[in-house]
């Protein structure tokens, strides 16, 4: 499903440039759970961004369903990201002056889906997440695991084929990362998303099937 | 998703009040400002444009090119008419206009109307409708009369005034005349205006200037056929000029004028009736400049620009504090149009805001408005769809100017360093730098103009005229008779404090009547060609004024009618040349003065004008227009209000008031006057819309610096230190805007200043006043927030990050 062919990532720096990332190969199938691993500054994050179409490789090829996304022009890439792809981060990045309800419902509005359509989709994740009772709330009035959950809602109201989580718990303590990692399994396997993570903790890691263990810039082993 | 952008935007505007009440109040006040400055310049150039004719009907002014200049003359011999109309290749309707405020009696009513005596042509020239009568034979006879329905119902009340035989005093006789029509109103916006009309033969002196090509008296108006060229009308009009005025090109010749590229001497040039308001050259202007409403535009501009300019840098400071959400946004899948679309809505609901605040706001400084700038603003203007459409269009440019820039840099900022949260507000810096200086150049403009027509104005007040301004009291006479001008010279007399009385054919300064005017005569003199302004005066003329005689004696009775004298100012004996200016005997289109007295000079103009030469006569048929009253007392207003009871007796129908010519001088100033008062409140607004930006701008900066400001502060900067370094920033910013307004505002009040002949100089202290009160007025603002800074326990601002 996703293939990666000798990326590289540059950041130029004074003269010379800052290497992220070298010739990483990578491919992640269909149905896959991935835990990326390594320590502060390997990279890891970078590759997540570049896998979710958020920064551009400096070098390499990248295929999503068979397709050269890197080759690909602004419009039809917004597309792909739309409907294929869900982001969920540490910082639950939610919009603050927006209910619960109007977060999980903002992807939609840029899918231009009919007013009914999305009133259903938002209902249809609330009723599965049991939030149906805070929906009229603001951000800072969840606790973090709670906003985590609707971070997760509104990555997965669109129906992507892949998530990706960029330390989906880092702000959470033990109990909340655990219902959320338990979370992030079910929609593995139930509903067969593709999820990509980026995790400190070797706990985490076990909920996936892969480990990729990445170190200055190299996918090691 | 229109309405997701609109709930979002007022949820923002909620949370972040500061901002948005800076950016709202200063938005509403710009735009009520410019509302009102701009409908006010709308006004000025609607006018006549109700007029069918308003491009094929022209008022004709002549133009002579003596030794000296150009000069302009407005006026027309009575033959000229006929002339026009048989000889003027494509000429349609031709009309002399005269007249003026008039008696008017029916019954037992008896009023002043402006009675303006015109010929047949004119109800078919101008577009002033009828309600009742027909318009091809309203005029046909002399003795008929044409009225609005002001002046029908003031004469008639609720009678039909059509067929009915009122009485209209000219020259002290009154004159029967069947009423034959009523017009419609005139609207606000014509440039001619009156409330009765008669057959221009009616004038008082037509049998003196009939069939005479000497005397130029009245304003003529023609129509041309539409299909007429602008070329054969010039050539018609220097045929014509050539044939009837040979004499006058001749005289013109001998003063020595040079003849233009043509070969004329004298032109008779047109100022179509869609131009004549704004015309200089117009018979009817009202002094105003044609730039004023230019200006007005300009200022309305300036001022809807600097709250645009603070829009938008608050605007792109508030959206970093907003990085999350737009980075998130894009995250999501939003295409940078659709950020743009959400960030200008957010503008736009702003603006709307701010234009409905700045509607209500206009409404209620409307009366307040024209009553300070002597304007006749109404919201009817609004009727017009054109108009509204103009507003909303004018508006929608704001929103997109003000909304569109910060949008679109909010659009592009890149997503990774929002959400990694490194986005800051330095970047971009240079943009706003750049129009923070420019606010300040318009304000430190506006200011130092305002400050240079002040100090001129004062200067203008405070010039000695070589007259005594503070004791006379100037009346104007309203074509009164000349047998209550005796009766009222006779109650004089015996009035204690009336020191002395005079009468004038012209005012001086400006009275309250408005009117003004001179009279110039050119005649030989030793076989030079003179000239010279010459007003008609009464006994005592120089005694009631305290003029210096330089030789010579004032007017008196011991002489008789005295009017074989004349006095002259030192310019005349200057442009005469004699070494005893007693001796010298001035023959003056068929009469003879011999001078009996020279006056020092005196500034019986505007100070705009140099001194011309004048002669002072008295004539037994030109009619007084102004009695000047001198008087001596404690209690000037008291005594001006007894004056004026006992001239209400004698005449009860007088209508203007009496003034100090002290009043009246300030009166010829008055535009400038009125132009000062609206630069001042334009400098007052744009300095406080612009601090305001400052300080919000102020606030979000230092908050960005708050870490900084806290490592200094572990570190052992002192406070005044913080402050210092925290407000030196904003102040560089004030000083490089002052330094740039200096040499605009220098050289257009240069520019305005050599429009008067008297005029004071610009000071180089001027601009540093300028820059003073600019800088004290930013560190005010901004130093409250940099003190509040530098304040803050440093422990609590490390510990946030």
């Amino acid at each position: 499903m996703i293939q990666l062919q000798k990326i590289s990532k540059h950041y130029p720096v004074g003269f010379g440039k800052n290497e992220i990332l070298k010739d990483i190969d990578l491919t992640i199938e269909e149905g896959e759970f991935v835990s990326i691993m390594g320590p502060s500054g390997s990279g890891k994050s970078t590759l997540l961004h570049i896998l979710g179409l958020l920064e551009e490789p400096s070098a390499g090829a990248y295929l999503f369903q068979g397709e050269r996304v890197d080759k690909m022009n602004e419009k039809k890439r917004t597309q792909l990201h739309r409907g294929a792809i869900g982001f969920v981060f540490q910082a639950y990045h939610l919009i603050d002056e927006l209910t619960v309800y109007e977060n999980i419902e903002t992807p939609l509005l840029y899918k231009s889906l009919s007013g009914s359509e999305r009133k259903s989709k938002v209902a249809d994740v609330l009723d599965r997440f049991n939030m149906v009772a805070k929906k009229d709330l603001f951000p800072n009035q969840l606790s973090g695991g709670q906003q985590q959950l609707v971070g997760i809602a509104r990555a997965i109201v669109a129906e992507p084929r892949v998530i990706l989580a960029d330390e989906p718990t880092g702000n959470l303590h033990s109990d909340q990362a655990k219902s959320i990692m338990e979370l992030f399994k079910q929609l593995n396997e139930q509903d067969k998303i593709t999820i990509v993570q980026v995790t400190h903790s070797d706990l985490n890691a076990t909920y996936g099937n892969r480990i990729i263990q990445i170190r200055d810039g190299h996918i090691q082993g | 998703m229109f309405t997701s952008y609109l709930r979002i935007a007022w949820r923002n505007l909620w949370k972040q009040k500061v901002f948005a009440t800076v950016n709202m109040a200063g938005m509403s006040v710009a735009i009520c400002v410019a509302l009102l400055l701009s409908l006010t310049a709308y006004h000025e150039w609607s006018y006549d444009n109700f007029q069918e004719n308003r491009n094929n009907v022209y008022q004709l002014y002549r133009q002579d090119i003596t030794a000296k200049g150009v000069r302009v003359s407005k006026s027309f011999s009575e033959p000229m008419a006929d002339v026009l109309k048989k000889e003027l290749p494509g000429v349609k309707h031709v009309s002399r206009i005269g007249g003026g405020e008039m008696p008017v009696r029916y019954k037992n009513k008896n009023i002043y109307l402006d009675v303006e005596m015109v010929d047949a042509d004119f109800l078919q020239m101008f577009s002033f409708p009828l309600q009742k009568g027909n318009p091809h034979t309203a005029l046909d006879k002399l003795d008929q009369l044409v009225l609005t329905p002001q002046s029908a119902q003031s004469l008639f009340n609720q009678e039909d005034p059509v067929g009915k035989t009122v009485e209209v005093s000219i020259n002290d006789r009154w004159k029967p005349f069947v009423v034959s029509a009523v017009s419609d109103k005139i609207p606000d916006n014509s440039t001619i205006s009156y409330e009765a009309l008669a057959r221009f033969e009616n004038v008082e002196d037509y049998h003196e200037i009939k069939g005479d090509w000497h005397f130029s008296t009245y304003p003529v108006m023609v129509e041309m056929e539409p299909s007429a060229k602008a070329a054969v009308l010039n050539k018609g009009l220097i045929t014509i000029a050539n044939k009837y005025m040979a004499d006058l090109i001749k005289d013109l010749k001998t003063m020595g004028g040079t003849p233009d590229e043509e070969g004329q001497l004298l032109r008779i040039q047109t100022i179509a009736l869609k131009d004549l308001h704004l015309s200089p050259n117009s018979t009817f202007s009202t002094g105003l400049n044609p730039l004023y409403p230019w200006m007005m535009l300009l200022l309305a501009c300036l001022i809807i620009g600097i709250a645009c300019i603070n829009f938008i840098n608050l605007s792109v400071a508030r959206s970093f504090t907003r990085g999350g959400e737009i980075g998130l946004r894009k995250a999501l899948g939003a295409m940078d149009r659709q950020l743009m679309m959400q960030f200008w809505t957010e503008a736009f609901l702003l603006c709307f805001i701010s234009l409905l605040v700045s509607m209500v706001l206009a409404a209620i400084l409307l009366p307040y408005y024209n009553a300070t700038f002597r304007h006749d603003l109404s919201f009817r203007l609004l009727e017009n769809g054109w108009l509204v459409l103009a507003i909303a269009s004018g508006f929608f440019l704001v929103t997109l100017l003000a909304g569109g820039y910060p949008a679109w840099k909010i659009a592009r900022v890149n997503i990774i360093q929002v959400l990694k949260g490194k986005l800051s507000l330095t970047k971009g810096g240079g943009v706003r730098n750049g129009l923070i200086v420019f606010q300040f150049v318009v304000a430190a403009l506006l200011i130092s103009c305002t400050a240079i027509i002040w100090q001129q104005l004062n200067f203008i007040r405070a010039a000695p005229l070589g007259y005594n301004t503070t004791q006379v009291i100037s009346i104007p006479i309203d074509n009164a008779s000349q047998q209550a001008l005796v009766a009222m010279r006779n109650r004089l007399a015996s009035e204690p404090a009336v020191e002395s009385v005079t009468g004038s054919m012209l005012n001086l300064g400006m009275g309250k009547d408005g009117s003004s005017g001179n009279w110039v005569l050119g005649f030989d003199y030793k076989g030079n060609q003179v000239s010279s302004q010459n007003i008609v005066v009464d006994y005592d003329y120089v005694k009631t004024l305290d003029l210096k005689m330089v030789t010579g004696r004032d007017f008196s009775r011991q002489y008789g009618a005295d009017t074989t004298g004349v006095i002259i100012n030192e310019q005349m004996a200057k442009q005469l040349g004699e070494k005893d200016p007693l001796n010298i005997i001035l023959n003056t289109n068929g009469r003879t003065f011999h001078v009996i007295g020279v006056v020092k000079d005196y500034h019986f103009e505007s100070l705009r004008n140099k001194i011309s030469p004048l002669m002072l006569t008295m004539s037994a048929t030109v009619r007084l227009n102004y009695l000047f009253v001198k008087v001596n007392t404690n209690h000037p207003v008291a005594t001006m209000d007894k004056i004026y009871g006992i001239w209400k007796e004698i005449n009860p129908l007088a209508k203007n008031d009496p003034s100090f010519l002290d009043e009246n001088a300030d009166r010829l100033y008055r535009q400038e006057a009125r132009f000062s008062k609206i630069f001042m409140s334009g400098a007052i607004l744009a300095i406080v819309i612009s601090c305001m930006g400052l300080f919000a701008i102020a606030v979000l900066v230092i908050a960005q610096r708050r870490k900084e400001i806290g490592i200094r502060k572990v570190l052992g900067a002192s406070v005044s230190g913080i402050v210092l370094l925290l407000s030196r920033d904003f102040l560089k910013l004030v000083l490089i805007g002052v330094f740039l307004a200096t040499p605009i505002a220098w050289y257009g009040m240069q520019r305005w200043l050599s429009s008067f002949a008297f005029h004071t100089e610009i000071h180089w202290w001027i601009f540093a006043l300028v820059g003073v009160v600019a800088v004290v007025i930013a560190l005010i603002t901004t130093s409250l927030q940099a003190i509040r800074a530098a304040l803050a326990n440093p422990v609590k601002s490390l510990k946030i990050d």
